[in-house]
Parts: C-alpha cells; sequence; structure tokens
C-alpha cells in the first residue's frame, strides 16, 4: 500500500526492539523503524518536539505498556486525546495478558491488543502479522503536514 | 490473735516466692489457726491472709495472687460456693477447697460442681495437706497444658504468615522471572537458526542445549505461577455445576482426547461449593494425567461422583499405565515425577496442583492404584457454602 | 444461533460482498456464528441491544464487527460514531469495510476511532484473501477484548 512506511517502536527494552528488527529485516514494504525507550521520548517523537523536531509522523506505532517516565496507558491516552494524533493506529504490544489491562487499553482507543509471544518463532510471527496487516492491507490516513 | 483482715505472718519479700500463698476464707479465727497449724505441721511454708467478707475477698484474689483458697461454707450472712462464683466472675483460676463443719453430701457435690476442687471437714483436718498438694498438682498441670495451647497458638500463627509470604515470593519470583527468561529462549532460539552450521558442530550441539534448558525453563515457570496462584487469588466460591464443568473441559481437551483415541465418560455430577476456574483446573489436569499416562489398550476413562456425609467424593478412574503403590503419595509433591523425562512430558505440577486446590477447600485427594492395571484418582469436594453446612448441622 | 454467541457482526447492503465475506470466513474455520445485518439500523439495534434484538446482553458482545459505509437506513460513519461514542459499546473491535477511496472517509473513520480500515478490493480472489487476513488477524493475533463477566479460564491458567 505505502512505499516506505514508518513505523514507531515504544519499548524500553532494547533486545525486544532488536527482535522486532529482526523480525521485518527484509520485508517486502521497506518499513523504516523508529524506537524510543520511554513515554516521554514517545510523546515527543510524535509531537515532534525537542530533539525529534525533523522527523515524520509515524504511521504505526506499536506501544508496550511497561515504560519508564510515563507508560503505556499515559501515552495512549494523549495520542487518543490529541486530534491530531489520534488518527494514528496504535497497536498494543505487550506480555501482559491480564484481562483488565487488555480491556482497559481499548477503553483508551487502542486500535488492537497483542500479547508478546514466549518464544522466537511466535514472536516474528507476531510482528509479521502486524506489520503485513497494516502496511500490506489496512488502508493508512496520510500522515503528511 | 489480730483482728481479721490482716496477715497473721509478715512476708519478707524476698522470700514470698518460695511461700505458699494461702486466702484463708474464714469467719472463725480459731479455726482458722488449726488449719494453718496443720499446714506447717505437714511442712508446708506458707503466708496466710484471712479474710471474712465479701468484699475482702475480692480485694484478696485481685491484689494478693494466691496459690490456693480455703474457704469455709458457713460464713454468717454468707455461703462459701458464692466465693466460688466470684471467683469465676473474676476469671481467675485460683484452685478452692471447702473447710468446713459437717455438710451434707448434696451440698458438698454443689460445692464440687460450683467449682471446688475438694472439701475437707474441720473434724478431718489431718486430710488438709494431702487435698492441697493434690490441688496444686492439678493446677499446676492445667497451666502447663494452657501454656502449651497459647504456644501452638502462636506457631500456627507464625506458619500461616511465613506460608503467606512464601507464597507471595513464588509468585513474584516465578512472575518477574518470565521476562529476562523470554529474551533467553528467543535470542538462544535466533542464534541456532542464524548460525546454524556456520560456526563448528559443537556450537550447534551447545546452543540446542542451552534453548532447550531455557524452554524448559519457561514451561517451568509458568506451572509454579499457576501452582503459587492457586493460594492468592481471590476464590470466588459459589455453587458449581459439575456437568457443566465437565462439559467445557471435554471442550477444550477435544483435541488431546481425538488424537489419544481415548473415550471419557462421566455419570451425573453434582453441584460443589468451591471455584469454578479451580474445579474445572482439577478435573482437566487428572483427565490429561490419564491420557498422558495411558498403556497400548485404548483408553477408557470414567468420572463419578457419590455423596459422602457434607462432601462429594468424586472418582476419577482410568485404565492406563497404573501407579506402584509405594509413590502413591510422591505423586502428589511439587516436581516430583516418577518417569524420565524422555519416557513422558511434563514436569509433576499438575497434580500438585490439584491438591493444593483440593485441601483449599478443605477435602482431600489420593489415588488407588496397582503398577499395570489403572488408576483411580479420588477426591473431596464440599457439597454446601458454610451457612448451608451450619444449618445442616444444626 | 445464540444471539449472545455471534463472533462477527457483519454490516453491509451487498448480497454478493455479504455472500463472498461468509464464505471466505467459514472458509478458514475463523467464526462459529456471523450475525448479518443489512442497514445501519439493525446493526445499532444488535449493538446496542434494542428492538428486534432486545433479548441480546451487553455483557456478550461480538469479537468483531466488519461495517461498510454505505448503508440504508443509518449509514456506516453513524453507525461507527455511535458505537466509540458509548461506553458500553466503544471497545468494541469496528473495522471498516468499504468500497470508498476518499481520503475524507479514512481520516474521519480513524478519528472516530475505528479500529481499521480496509478498502475492498475489486478483485474476487483479492477480497477473499482480504477477509482471510482480516479474519486472522482479528481473531486469532488479535487479543479481543474480554467482555465483562465473562473471565475466560484458559487464559487464567497463564
Amino acid at each position: 500500500m505505502k512505499t516506505a512506511p514508518e513505523l514507531l517502536i515504544v519499548d524500553d527494552n532494547p533486545a525486544d526492539v532488536v527482535l522486532a528488527r529482526e523480525a521485518l529485516a527484509g520485508s517486502a514494504h521497506h518499513c523504516q523503524i523508529n524506537s524510543v525507550g520511554d513515554g516521554v521520548e514517545a510523546l515527543a517523537f510524535l509531537n515532534r518536539t525537542g530533539d525529534y523536531a525533523t522527523r515524520v509522523r509515524p504511521d504505526l506505532v506499536m506501544l508496550d505498556l511497561n515504560l519508564p517516565k510515563k507508560d503505556g496507558l499515559t501515552v495512549l491516552a494523549a495520542v487518543k486525546a490529541d486530534p491530531d494524533l489520534r488518527r494514528i493506529p496504535v497497536v498494543i504490544f505487550s506480555t501482559s495478558q491480564l484481562g483488565r489491562d487488555i480491556t482497559r487499553c481499548y477503553k483508551m482507543g487502542a486500535n488492537c491488543y497483542i500479547s508478546k509471544p514466549g518464544n522466537l518463532h511466535d514472536y516474528f510471527s507476531a510482528v509479521k502479522s502486524i506489520e503485513e496487516f497494516w502496511f500490506g492491507f489496512a488502508s493508512l490516513p496520510e500522515q503528511g503536514e | 490473735m489480730s483482728s481479721a483482715g490482716t496477715k497473721l505472718e509478715v512476708q519478707d519479700s524476698t522470700q514470698s516466692k518460695a511461700k505458699l500463698q494461702v486466702l484463708l476464707v474464714e469467719d472463725n479465727l480459731a479455726d482458722a489457726e488449726l488449719m494453718l497449724r496443720e499446714l506447717r505441721r505437714d511442712g508446708f511454708d506458707i503466708a496466710t491472709t484471712v479474710v471474712q467478707t465479701r468484699a475482702e475477698f475480692r480485694r484478696g484474689i485481685k491484689e494478693g495472687f494466691p496459690d490456693i483458697i480455703l474457704a469455709d461454707y458457713n460464713l454468717g450472712d454468707w455461703r462459701g460456693v458464692e466465693a466460688l462464683e466470684i471467683l469465676q466472675g473474676e476469671a481467675l483460676d485460683i484452685p478452692v477447697i471447702m473447710v468446713t463443719g459437717a455438710l451434707g453430701d448434696v451440698t458438698a457435690v454443689e460445692c464440687i460442681k460450683q467449682g471446688a476442687m475438694d472439701y475437707v471437714l474441720k473434724d478431718g483436718l489431718a486430710r488438709l495437706p494431702e487435698a492441697i498438694r493434690r490441688a496444686l498438682r492439678e493446677k499446676h498441670e492445667r497451666s502447663l497444658r494452657h501454656q502449651a495451647e497459647q504456644d501452638l497458638a502462636r506457631k500456627v500463627d507464625e506458619l500461616a504468615r511465613s506460608n503467606a509470604d512464601l507464597e507471595q515470593f513464588a509468585y513474584v519470583a516465578s512472575h518477574d522471572l518470565q521476562e529476562p527468561l523470554r529474551m533467553v529462549v528467543a535470542y538462544t532460539q535466533l542464534l541456532s537458526e542464524r548460525y546454524k552450521g556456520k560456526l563448528d558442530e559443537n556450537a550447534d550441539k551447545f546452543l540446542g542445549y542451552a534453548s532447550e534448558g531455557a524452554q524448559r525453563m519457561q514451561v517451568l515457570i509458568r506451572d509454579l505461577l499457576a501452582f503459587s496462584r492457586v493460594g492468592r487469588q481471590e476464590a470466588v466460591s459459589g455453587s458449581v455445576d459439575c456437568n457443566a464443568v465437565m462439559a467445557e473441559v471435554l471442550q477444550s481437551l477435544a483435541s488431546t482426547v481425538e488424537d489419544s483415541g481415548a473415550v471419557v465418560t462421566h455419570g451425573a455430577l453434582p453441584d460443589v461449593w468451591a471455584d469454578r476456574t479451580q474445579v474445572a483446573q482439577v478435573l482437566q489436569n487428572l483427565i490429561q494425567n490419564a491420557i498422558k499416562f495411558r498403556s497400548k489398550e485404548a483408553l477408557v476413562v470414567s468420572v463419578q461422583a457419590e455423596k459422602a456425609a457434607q462432601n462429594w467424593l468424586f472418582s476419577v478412574r482410568d485404565n492406563g499405565i497404573g501407579i506402584a503403590p509405594e509413590y502413591a503419595e510422591s505423586i502428589f509433591v511439587v516436581f516430583q515425577r516418577l518417569h524420565a523425562r524422555d519416557e513422558y512430558a511434563g514436569n509433576g505440577m499438575g497434580l500438585a496442583i490439584c491438591k493444593k486446590i483440593v485441601e483449599r477447600y478443605g477435602g482431600r485427594i489420593w489415588v488407588e492404584s496397582q503398577a499395570g492395571s489403572g488408576s483411580t484418582f479420588k477426591f473431596t469436594l464440599p457439597a454446601h457454602g458454610p451457612e448451608e453446612r451450619v444449618a445442616e448441622q444444626a | 444461533m445464540n444471539p449472545n454467541e455471534v463472533d462477527i457482526l457483519l454490516v453491509d447492503d451487498s448480497q454478493d460482498d455479504i455472500d463472498l465475506t461468509l464464505h471466505a470466513l467459514r472458509a478458514e474455520n475463523l467464526a462459529n456464528s456471523i450475525f448479518v445485518a443489512r442497514d445501519g439500523e439493525e446493526a445499532l439495534d444488535f449493538l446496542f441491544c434494542s428492538g428486534a434484538h432486545a433479548q441480546r446482553s451487553f455483557d456478550s458482545p461480538p469479537k468483531l464487527v466488519l461495517l461498510d459505509l454505505k448503508l440504508p437506513k443509518v449509514d456506516g460513519m453513524q453507525v461507527l460514531k455511535r458505537v466509540k461514542g458509548d461506553a458500553r459499546t466503544k471497545i468494541i473491535p469496528v473495522v471498516l469495510m468499504t468500497s470508498s477511496k476518499e481520503e475524507q472517509d479514512l481520516v474521519i473513520g480513524y478519528n472516530l476511532g475505528a479500529n481499521s480500515y480496509i478498502q475492498k478490493p475489486v478483485d474476487f480472489d483479492e477480497f477473499r484473501k482480504a477477509v482471510k487476513l482480516l479474519g486472522l488477524y482479528w481473531l486469532v493475533v488479535n487479543q479481543p477484548p474480554l467482555a465483562t463477566g465473562k473471565l475466560k479460564a484458559a487464559k487464567q491458567g497463564q
């Protein structure tokens, strides 16, 4: 669908970010991957403030819940409350399988919720599914301006 | 003789611990003196207080810490038995011996019933020392027993708290261990795949072992988490329809049952008082075990229930490989396995979890089995909730 | 079909598209029960447990709503707006599935809270592939929100 779509991964575990990059290496959609490690950085990136002034708005956000400084739910709430940011699909990608966490995310406007699987194969499969669905099939709004 | 209400002997405070503190409830001081003489003659080292009125008696027992009370029956305007009532009212356990003139049998029995240890007639004072000794002995034994009970209660309390701490620890540990473990599993797998055949042959083997070990750890920790959750979770106890639960369990085991060709049947199952999810867990674990440890024969599993007093006794019978009786207890121990890892998969948590759940509701679980001839697992669960149970007993 | 055990609510007025979608979903064994509403009003009755669907419960929402935009009686955007605007229904995943290519619709849809937006492929095969992927993603990969009062015993064990 999109040429060179932009993906923002928000995760405080660099090992998980590397895994996601590995999973997406060689993807047909050539998605550009950016990552930040905490909630404050995430909002700065999305709002294009400070160091991120020249960044492009991402077409998709993969958001972990356990983040330092500002947690995932806080970031999610901020994004979905902002008239310019709320159109960006946010995929919660977290190890938590607690029903109440899942429900709360949906209530806050998360587009979907994917549990991080425990083994390599399933993890890769999940990340690839996310990329394939959002960049290969779904229609995404332009993130111009 | 000094007037009533005063001590007849001066107590030396350093000696008072060794002396027997006697409280005499007697309006006749001559009689009192006779009693004391008898005791001294028998070798007692005593410190005495004589009281005559109810008020003095009350003060005497509350302030004097007597070891023993000798009370007359006839005390002018009151009776010795009243002293017994006063004593009980103050919740003090001090042995009382009625020392009295002629006492009808009926009255004597009444005194004993009211709590007197013994009674001695004033014209038979020779019996008094022995009566006192016996009363003191019994009091001593009572104190020891009471102390033991208190110690026990305190230990039970400590144990409960220690248990709760351990469960908390097991839960937190297994929960927090999952994350770093996930990293080890994912990256050993990635290394295995990326560098397969690119390093020397040992590398492939080593990475394989590391990867396997990590994955096994993952399963162990998940099971440990499940085990520690049994105690922690707020069990929502209610009336559980076991027929419905059984149907759900069979549905979630559908593919396993089909693959193994097993036939699982059950009789009409009752309602029990427990947490629905946990009842499902018990049934599921037992049926899964039956399937896992089946023999070459086509597996038949039968689940039945019969009433046993306030509980329902469930039995899950299979025609699998069976269990030698000497292992019948150890199989319920956490992580205890009877077979090598490559013979049968699994890490020995299933039965430990069943046991923990069943015991949480005051039930028991055990197995009746012989090696080579199938097993019958039996467990009990309460039929009713607490209020109904009380009503049934009333 | 038990009205309280519906996995997917399909809202579309084109019989051809309905047939294709049902066929594709069933071929993948993705959904045990799919309910079809042919206009926006029925979709709203279904989701808000009113009218002909008064016996439905808010405690058993569908796991996914596939919503076309061009609908009779009440159009798709209106349905979306109402569903995402009500606390009882806003957590239900709603995927807009429409032939519209308007950038307008895209932006409005996502802004209103649509979980995703798919343009219906014109090609027969592509359409089927899209539905299959949709179903797989939203029912297998994705974790739908747990309905209130329905604790999944299987998930609790983990």
